[in-house]
């Protein structure tokens, strides 16, 4: 099984040299054969670990456990989509001139942006785990920066500059980890995750404690928690829609991903709730400051981004109440989020395409003029409020209870007040988006039509990913995760 | 071999300090003439001078009094004084040598500033006035200066007696090493700076009015008088450099025995010391330009503000103290301290260009850790190939491709702060402090074998590389800050975690590569699209 690893991340590579080599077509198909590969790969990973089996490759430098698989998987699939709607969200700009240079560097970029994605959750120690995230931070904010409008890269310099100041408080995490482990573990080592588990009894509860909370706060910055969030919404409603939706869906889990890697190891020196009470914080701030913010949005991509941020607040504190079902919930959640974010953001790309604005008050009456695209907005704005049948409400509803077994008043409380307050953000905008009615329309200007077919495949697969999630999970699915909550939660 | 009696040798430490001055004042003048790619005066000028003085006659300005003809030999009576109170020559204290303590050593040094500046009152010359009245205003933040070194002298020796100090620190060199005595030899090297009349104050040599202080304060001085002003300025000057040297920084060196030999190698250790002072001395003097004088304070209160931090650090270092010195913790200590300096030097700078040269230089202090490091037995010899690669990347790639692409965008090399500069540092100095309380009650679990005080030196760092980014809304500026970052980074992980896996770090090198790349990369959009590189006008996207 081990080759799938080295496939899994030679895929896009291929896809990258492919972009390089000749003209625009090929780089798109390539784009969209990579991203459906290794879609397929991460499932066939996910498979392979759903009982708790680690892959080990590389000499011990690549490693996927359980946990990483939940990560590989909301990846995969925001990959495979995000190749198949950028051909049709470029298709609209195909007729000018300088496109097929643009059209090579956006989909080289892209692979490059999705490989790195990929080795995040494939890395065996902290140092390549740091590496790989700060790959993903500079890939991404060419990716943001691309159309070069001045929004563009105004949204991209806060990025890049707030993102990777943050990942240098991380780094410093990683380096008082690696101090403590001296202790055990000898002055030279490779610090990987599994070496901090077995000799954790040997670890300063201190310098544990302290590397935890460093790395919240520094990979914390790429989650988007609340006050270190700053550079997520214009980052999020200045990228190009496909990469919108990599950078929620995938992204930010990306970074949550390592944070669990930190949280494993304060748990296992006997710190448990004080790691759990940090995430509860976090994700608190997170919830409340972002759900506030959905409410007065007034750009439909920001809005998207503001629940972006909700929603790693709800993951954060699904893990930080501990109970194995309130944890199952996160892990799940990682999945809902991504495929309905992915969702919306591709919504908004094709609503964006159609009517050429980004400000809520711009679109009325998309449910007419873009049949499709309309529909599968609100669909997608009702699966993150967390609507039954979606994903979303199975994992927040295994948040909530997992919440209430444990107990967690205080923070369940405010989750489902939070939630609710950013449900009505969110359904306000978007319905009046989809269902408002338009004054009598001039015949002669051209009314917002559906652009591209591709758009709304895209669309389609993560509407049926995010309605089958909530309607029935496969039972490769529940094994997974209940593998990969048992390495989080608290023993039962 | 002979002894010494103890009176002889005290009168020998007054003898010395008098008759060496004006050498050392020579020979600095003539070093930094060569340096300058001047000839420069002989190395005796000084002496000439003084001789050709004290022969000339003494011209009086209308108003002149008593006072004004007695202030030039109160003054050098002051200085003739303190040679008797400083361990100049000997460890042990001298009949004379407890008369008074460290701030009766200021006391007299006072009082001799005090009467020349009532002598330039008394003169009526508006050139002497002005000369004072800058000299009281811009040295106001010195005495406190004074006072706050003489705290952790204190606190450290429980006396402030000069001799007392010296031994205290001889007893150990790892008293020297700690964060909060190096900082205090920093605030003291900026206050000798400042006190002797060198730049970045003042222009030893000038004779433009405008700009002088000291010089301008005896102005209208003539004959003898005005040589024993000249003498004892240059008298001070060594003291300053004899307490900074024989006090502070290498107590080490002076005659323990009354021994002739003894004494006549402290006496040569001596000049050799003040000729290591004068040697950095004349790299300042060469190598920056005199402040505006408007921007003197901004200097005396850094140092002022160094002298706070070293206090506050003062109070939190006992639990990170490394008992047991090593060569490494040494290293380590020093290059923390000089990497976080260098980044307040970067805090108080408004050019672009000074900031990139102290950014290359803070990397080669990195990489100078990296070799030292692995000199020392630590990490292994892979850290050599770190050290290098740092070098090549941080100190030379990165410096010059960013001055390049600068050089080409044509962007201006003024990035004033958002803040006045004395702000900032008092801020910067509070996140130093804050790091240091911070990390107390942390354990990382392996004191004995790693310098932790360096830790909270370094976290402290990466806490002013981000004030040096809020502060500078200059894309190339906020650069240099996330570098700078990194650079802090980077000798935390060389303090304590030096067995870090050679791959690992040259992956992270790789990324901050990469990093830069792109980071130029957006600076020259940001250009390009005529938004400029200043990020402050980034200001669309809120909400």
């Amino acid at each position: 099984m081990t080759w799938s690893l080295y496939a899994l991340l030679g895929v896009p590579l291929a896809a990258v040299l492919l972009t390089l080599v000749d003209g625009w077509r090929l780089a798109r198909a390539a784009t969209l054969v990579a991203g459906v590969i290794s879609l397929g790969l991460a499932i066939r990973i996910a498979i392979a670990v759903e009982h708790g089996r680690v892959l080990i490759a590389a000499g011990g430098w690549l490693r996927v456990d359980s946990l990483g698989a939940v990560f590989l998987l909301a990846t995969g699939l925001l990959y495979a989509t995000a190749g198949v709607f950028s051909i049709g969200y470029l298709a609209v700009d195909q007729r000018q001139s300088d496109f097929p240079a643009f059209a090579k560097r956006y989909f080289a970029y892209l692979n490059l942006f999705g490989w790195s994605m990929l080795l995040v959750p494939l890395a065996a120690d902290f140092g390549t785990l740091w590496v790989a995230v700060e790959l993903t931070t500079i890939i991404s904010a060419l990716l943001v920066a691309i159309d070069r409008t001045d929004a563009a890269l105004e949204a991209s310099w806060k990025y890049i500059l707030i993102a990777s100041s943050g990942l240098g408080i991380a780094l410093l995490s990683i380096i008082v980890l690696y101090a403590t482990g001296t202790h055990v573990l000898g002055a030279e080592y490779v610090p990987r995750f599994e070496r901090f588990l077995v000799h954790a009894r040997g670890l300063s509860r201190d310098a544990v404690a302290l590397a935890f909370v460093l790395s919240v706060v520094g990979f914390g910055t790429k989650v988007g928690f609340v006050p270190v969030h700053t550079w997520l919404p214009d980052a999020h409603s200045e990228a190009p829609a496909p990469v919108s939706a990599l950078l929620s869906g995938s992204l930010l889990t990306a970074a949550l991903y390592a944070i669990l890697r930190f949280f494993q190891v304060t748990v296992a020196t006997g710190q448990r709730s004080f790691a759990e009470h940090v995430l509860i914080v976090f994700g608190v701030l997170s919830l409340v400051v972002a759900s506030l913010f959905v409410i007065r949005q007034g750009n439909y991509k920001r809005l998207l981004a503001y629940s972006s941020i909700e929603h790693m607040g709800i993951i954060a504190l699904g893990v930080g109440f501990g109970a194995p079902l309130a944890v199952a919930g996160a892990l799940l959640h990682v999945l809902t989020h991504a495929s309905a974010k992915g969702l919306a953001f591709f919504g908004s790309g094709s609503l964006l395409r159609g009517y050429d604005t980004k400000e809520v008050d711009g679109i009325t009456d998309a449910g007419r003029t873009m049949p499709w695209t309309g529909p599968m907005f609100l669909a997608a704005a009702l699966a993150l409020s967390g609507l039954p049948l979606s994903g979303v409400f199975r994992s927040e509803f295994e948040i909530v209870a997992g919440g209430f077994a444990k107990p967690q008043y205080v923070g369940v409380t405010l989750l489902l007040v939070f939630v609710n307050l950013a449900f009505f953000g969110i359904i306000w905008h978007a319905a009046r988006m989809v269902l408002g009615r338009a004054p009598a329309l001039d015949p002669d200007v051209p009314r917002p039509r559906e652009s591209s077919r591709w758009m709304i495949a895209a669309m389609l697969v993560c509407l049926f990913v995010s309605v089958a999630l909530g309607v029935h999970l496969p039972g490769d699915l529940t094994t997974l995760l209940h593998n990969a909550g048992a390495r989080l939660a608290a023993p039962a | 071999v002979p002894i010494v009696p103890e009176w002889a040798i005290q009168v020998l430490q007054v003898v010395t300090i008098l008759a060496l001055a004006p050498l050392v004042t020579g020979i600095i003048a003539r070093a930094e003439a060569i340096v300058q790619q001047r000839r420069g005066p002989r190395v005796l000028q000084p002496y000439y001078d003084i001789i050709k003085l004290l022969r000339k006659e003494t011209v009086l300005p209308g108003p002149a009094g008593p006072v004004f003809r007695a202030a030039p030999y109160v003054s050098f009576a002051g200085y003739a004084t303190i040679p008797l109170l400083i361990p100049a020559l000997t460890t042990f204290p001298l009949p004379l040598g407890y008369i008074a303590d460290f701030f009766g050593v200021g006391l007299i040094f006072a009082l001799t500033s005090f009467s020349i500046s009532l002598a330039a009152v008394d003169s009526g010359s508006p050139y002497a006035q002005l000369g004072s009245s800058r000299l009281r205003s811009f040295g106001a933040f010195n005495e406190p200066t004074v006072i706050f070194v003489t705290f952790v002298l204190a606190l450290t020796t429980h006396t402030d007696l000069p001799y007392a100090f010296g031994a205290t620190l001889r007893s150990g060199a790892a008293a020297v090493l700690r964060p909060s005595h190096l900082l205090m030899i920093a605030a003291f090297f900026m206050l000798l700076l400042s006190e002797t009349g060198r730049i970045p104050v003042e222009n030893h040599g000038s004779t433009l009015e405008f700009g002088q202080i000291e010089e301008g304060r005896i102005v209208e001085h003539s004959g003898p008088g005005l040589a024993f002003l000249r003498w004892g300025s240059s008298v001070k000057q060594l003291l300053f450099y004899t307490i900074f040297m024989n006090v502070l920084v290498v107590p080490w060196g002076l005659a323990s025995s009354g021994r002739l030999d003894v004494v006549a190698l402290a006496i040569g250790l001596l000049f050799a010391k003040a000729l290591v002072v004068g040697a950095a001395v004349v790299v300042i003097e060469s190598s920056f330009a005199k402040l505006r004088l408007y921007k003197i304070p901004e200097f005396t209160v850094a140092s002022f503000m160094f002298a706070v931090l070293a206090v506050v650090i003062f109070l939190f270092e006992p639990s990170f103290g490394d008992r047991n010195l090593s060569v490494f913790g040494a290293i380590a200590t020093i290059a923390a301290v000089v990497v976080l300096l260098l980044e307040f030097g970067m805090l108080r700078s408004q050019d672009v260009w000074e900031q990139l040269r102290l950014y290359a230089l803070g990397s080669a202090v990195v990489a100078a850790l990296a070799f030292g490091t692995a000199a020392t037995g630590h990490g292994n010899g892979e850290l050599y190939v770190l050290g290098a690669v740092t070098i090549a990347l941080k100190a030379m790639l990165f410096p010059l491709g960013i001055m390049f692409v600068l050089r080409r965008l044509e962007a201006g090399a003024r990035v004033p702060s958002v803040i006045g500069v004395p702000s900032a540092i008092l801020i910067a100095i509070v996140l130093c402090a804050f790091s240091f309380i911070a990390l107390r009650p942390v354990h990382i679990g392996a004191e004995a074998s790693l310098p932790l005080s360096a830790l909270p030196v370094a976290v402290g760092g990466v806490l002013v590389a981000f004030l040096l980014m809020i502060l500078r809304p200059y894309a190339p500026s906020q650069l240099l800050g996330f570098l700078v970052l990194e650079n802090a980074v980077s000798v935390a992980s060389l303090v304590i975690a030096p067995g870090l896996p050679i791959i690992l770090a040259l992956l992270l090198l790789f990324d901050v590569l990469i990093g830069v790349l792109v980071f130029v990369v957006l600076v020259q959009y940001l250009a390009v699209e005529r938004i400029a590189v200043r990020t402050d006008v980034l200001n669309r996207l809120t909400g």
